[in-house]
């Protein structure tokens, strides 16, 4: 079959500029999820693919044909909205076949197809209702088999889960990793809940304010974020964040000392952990020091939270932990469970390889020296 | 019995409302119901001091029968018909097309016509009438040129040997209507397509229809109230229009609400005019024909977001 190409594609209004000359290219078969914080752009990128809007600048490639000139029809693909667009006068298993009647698909198949759509979105019993009867998951419901009730070349799906409830959208979720399994057709499928993101893409594609902010598999975005964007909008909690600066492989802010970054430039920069990857103590020992800010019960972990500078930095303890607000607590991180990025750009710093300095980050794991300026 | 619990009001307040619409459509209705049964009496008793007389009075059909036979209302009323019809029909196909593309048409041109067709409907519809009168009576001599002119002149010959006059002709008052009409349809039609959201006609393309398709297929099948309602008041314009059809009519081709002015002009006999009044109820009935057909959608259509997806 086929993939999508975007190559420097560009959406403007006036002067406001929603898609930022984004580049990308999506395998045949892939499923690639678009995620991103409200107004980021992935609904018009998405548009922009389907046809309903003009790319400003750039262009679109679905399979080997450049598309920006071919209309939405011309485009074989299928989409879910974001708002359903479910026809109202039509019962859901006219809206359901649609489709098939107005491309001219032979009639004899229409019947078995709807029921087989419908089926896989278990609609079965609801296919004589119109639209305003139902509930806002089963018209999400009814717009999905809609799409799939033919074989397009590529399905769009702009947050087809976001009316579910939070037990329906787990299955429907695995529902549509199923079903594009099965179907073997490239999609795109947006959305602004990372979990969502995680459980079905292939690849990620994080964008904010109409940049790509980094493209790449769940595990790459999870462990290693390219920037301080991506790193604070991935993982729940999201990764903490403390602005402090680098001198000789030792990293310093108010109340923190990790030493062991070696192959960092020195200078200011900014130091991300994730919550798990902290131990926490009762008491001074850590390379974080501080009173306990707050402290949640999530039943299989608790969350304590301390403040560093103006940043709220937390750290999974084991369920059992127990703390007042106020107590002095640390928290031991690994140089290894640390990432680095610039303070200016908050871009990524690789560490520079292999340079004369000894040892493995982990080994100093054990010899950390106490610091207790704030305990 | 199906009714809440929340939409149960106390006794009182149930009996207050009913007392209070009771009386509203006794008032509301009165001169109507007075005006139809005066038409059916005989003159002794319409127009009697007495009201029992004219309640009670013998019923007779002899002033319709006057009205419409003898003194051919029924050629007032197929000019009418035609009129209506015409108008109807044109700012209604206009008005959807135009509506439909201006509430989904992002430029800044879209705003400036919306705004220009409001001016237009804001000129005071005396102003229009008279500026057509002149060139309606003079329409021979003016339009001579086009045909005298080189080969659109040899087509038009075809048509007809001289320019029509305009004057008295229904088809040419059909195009003033439309043109005072259609500001206002466009514009109520524009705002029925805005109700109908993007993601209809946006479905609909991606499926596999083209722009026009997806209009015709997926946004017309929920727009029939907002059409009926614009129609109706399209309907209305046209067939109560006093000022343009009374200007630039003859008698031969006038139509109803005009030829009726006359009647009560004329005002000789007692029976004439009872007579006038039997006009009068013969021009109402089409309407509540026509409101009690197009009932639901009417009301749908008057009251928001009837064609909401
Ligand atoms: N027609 C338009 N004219 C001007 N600006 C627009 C238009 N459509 C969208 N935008 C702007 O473009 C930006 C991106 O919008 P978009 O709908 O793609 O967001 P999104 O990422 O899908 O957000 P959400 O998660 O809330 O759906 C927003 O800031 C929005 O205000
Ligand atoms: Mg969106």
């Amino acid at each position: 079959m086929v993939g999508v190409v975007l190559r420097n594609v560009t959406k403007r209004w006036g002067s406001f500029t929603g898609v930022h000359a984004v580049d990308l290219v999506i395998g045949d078969r892939e499923f690639v999820v678009f995620l991103g914080p409200s107004g980021c752009g992935k609904t018009t990128t998405m548009r922009m693919i389907a046809g309903l809007e003009d790319p400003s600048d750039g262009e679109i490639l679905i399979g080997d044909r450049v598309v920006n000139d071919l209309e939405p029809k011309d485009r074989d693909v299928a989409m879910v909205f974001q708002n359903y667009g479910l026809y109202p006068n039509l019962t859901v298993y006219e809206n359901i076949r649609f489709p098939l009647k107005v491309r001219r698909v032979d009639a004899s198949t229409h019947d078995a197809r709807v029921r087989k759509a419908a089926a896989m979105v278990e609609l079965g019993d609801l296919l004589h209702r119109r639209p305003k009867e139902l509930s806002g998951g089963q018209r999400q419901r009814v717009a999905l088999a809609r799409a799939i009730v033919r074989e397009p070349a590529v399905f769009l799906m702009d947050e087809p889960l976001s009316n579910l409830d939070a037990k329906l959208r787990v299955s429907t979720r695995a529902q549509i990793k199923n079903l594009q399994h099965e179907l073997k057709v490239t999609t795109i499928y947006v959305t602004h809940d990372q979990i969502e993101a995680m459980t079905l893409a292939d690849r990620v594609v994080v964008m904010n304010k109409g940049r790509f902010q980094q493209v790449g598999t769940p595990t790459e975005i999870y462990d290693r974020p390219a920037n301080t964007f991506v790193a604070g909008f991935i993982g729940s909690p999201a990764m903490n964040l403390m602005d402090g600066a680098v001198a000789a492989g030792v990293f310093e802010a108010p109340g923190v000392r990790v030493p062991g970054l070696v192959g960092y430039p020195d200078g200011p920069a900014t130091l991300g952990f994730r919550a798990e990857d902290a131990e926490v103590a009762a008491g001074p020992g850590g390379e974080i020091a501080a009173p306990v800010y707050s402290i949640e019960l999530l039943g299989d972990a608790t969350l304590v939270s301390v403040r560093v500078g103006p940043a709220l930095v937390a750290a999974r303890a084991p369920k059992t932990f127990r703390a007042e607000i106020g107590d002095p607590v640390s928290f031991r991180i690994g140089a290894a469970g640390c990432h680095v990025f610039d303070s200016a750009s908050g871009e990524r710093i690789e560490p520079a390889p292999a340079m004369a300095s000894p040892g493995p980050a982990r080994a100093d794991l054990g010899s950390t020296m106490p610091i207790g300026a704030t305990a | 019995m199906a009714e809440t619990k929340a939409l149960r009001a106390p006794l009182g307040l149930k009996l207050g409302n009913a007392a209070f619409l009771a009386v509203w459509i006794v008032v509301a209705l009165f001169p109507l119901a007075w005006t139809a049964l005066m038409s059916f009496k005989a003159p002794v008793d319409a127009l009697s001091a007495n009201p029992l007389r004219v309640i009670f009075g013998p019923v007779t059909w002899e002033h319709y029968k006057a009205v419409w036979i003898t003194h051919g209302f029924y050629r007032n009323f197929l000019n009418s018909l035609l009129i209506t019809a015409g108008v109807v029909t044109i700012s209604l196909t206009v008005g959807t097309l135009a509506g439909y593309a201006l509430a989904r048409a992002r430029s800044n041109l879209a705003f400036w016509i919306l705004i220009t067709a409001l001016v237009f409907r804001a000129l005071p519809h005396s102003v229009l009438v008279t500026g057509y009168l002149p060139p309606f009576l003079n329409s021979r001599e003016l339009l001579m040129p086009l045909w005298d002119a080189p080969i659109l002149g040899w087509i038009l010959h075809l048509f007809a040997p001289v320019p029509p006059t305009l004057y008295g002709q229904p088809w040419a008052i059909i195009l003033v209507l439309v043109s005072i009409n259609q500001p206002f349809t466009i514009w109520m039609m524009r705002s029925f397509f805005m109700n109908v959201p993007h993601e209809l006609d946006e479905a609909a393309r991606v499926d596999g229809c083209t722009h026009f398709g997806a209009f015709w297929r997926v946004i017309m099948p929920v727009m029939w109230p907002g059409v009926i309602t614009t129609g109706l008041f399209s309907f209305l314009l046209a067939y109560n229009d006093y000022l343009v059809t009374a200007l630039l009519l003859d008698a031969q081709s006038q139509t109803m609400v005009p030829a009726i002015s006359q009647f009560l002009n004329r005002d000789t006999r007692a029976s004439d005019q009872i007579e006038a009044i039997a006009a009068a109820v013969s021009i109402t009935a089409p309407l509540f024909v026509l409101v009690l057909v197009f009932q639901r959608q009417l009301v749908s259509g008057l009251t928001a977001g009837a064609v909401k997806g």
